[in-house]
């Protein structure tokens, strides 16, 4: 049996009063972390986007990871924190609640990065 | 009632970002560490009843009246212990995230300080 990994891209569009995106997440080895910063465990979002990508579906606050090994963060933030933390670092950022650019870390927050409002439906594998 | 009652374990190297802009940020300990940098991280445990306007957060023996809480915030400190305290004495939420209390000075916040929200 291969125990190859088959990873497929895709594409993540802002929901209804959702912001910046659209982002293309295709995980890779080594980068194929769909990391939940989430409360009561990993998102059903960030569940979907693991089986959608064929990416590894990670609770941030079970466990540790390095930010390498990160192809998307899923946040359910209300709009101050973790929303700029994430892009802050680099990490492609879907944000549940339909939030724009704000708190004091707001420069880091660009449409290539964050995608904000996101539903199952606002989701799309692309290859 | 107490609502919600923590005491705080830890101080983010970080937070200054956050409290030159006049907001606190609380999550449980347990968060994430690039989360945690920014954040006053407190031991609370169950939300025993919803935050609301009109409660008083206590910090230390200093109280502020919670003037709005934004839609979310009651699911975050329900689910993260995740605050968002923000001192600027709005009336509606700017953002779904916020608890906004009076525009007074930022106390000074500091390892074993206990904090609670009573209405």
């Amino acid at each position: 049996m291969s125990e190859e990994k088959k990873y497929r891209k895709v594409r993540i569009k802002k929901g209804p009063k959702g912001w910046g995106g659209p982002l293309v997440i295709e995980p890779k080895p080594g980068r194929d972390l769909i990391y939940s910063v989430t409360g009561g465990g990993i998102h059903p979002l960030a569940a979907k986007i693991a089986e959608l990508t064929g990416g590894r579906p990670f609770d941030g606050f079970k466990s540790k990871a390095d930010f390498h090994e990160i192809a998307v963060a899923v946040i359910d933030c209300g709009g101050t924190a973790r929303v700029g933390v994430y892009p802050m670092k680099k990490v492609p950022t879907v944000d549940i609640y339909p939030t724009s650019p704000s708190g004091p870390l707001m420069r880091f927050i660009t449409e290539d990065i964050f995608v904000s409002g996101v539903r199952i439906d606002d989701l799309e594998v692309i290859d | 009632m107490v609502k919600y009652e923590a005491r705080v374990v830890a101080i983010g190297p970080l937070v200054g970002e956050f409290t030159q802009a006049g907001i606190l940020v609380l999550f449980r300990q347990g968060a994430p560490e690039e989360v945690a940098d920014f954040s006053i991280l407190h031991d609370g445990q169950d939300l025993h009843a919803p935050v609301a306007a009109g409660d008083q957060l206590w910090l230390g023996d200093e109280s502020f009246r919670i003037l709005a809480v934004g839609e979310v915030a009651n699911t975050n400190l329900a689910a993260l212990g995740h605050l968002v305290l923000k001192f600027n004495g709005q009336t509606a939420p700017e953002l779904p995230g916020d608890v906004c209390v009076e525009a007074r000075p930022l106390p000074a916040v500091s390892v074993g300080l206990t904090m609670k929200v009573v209405g």
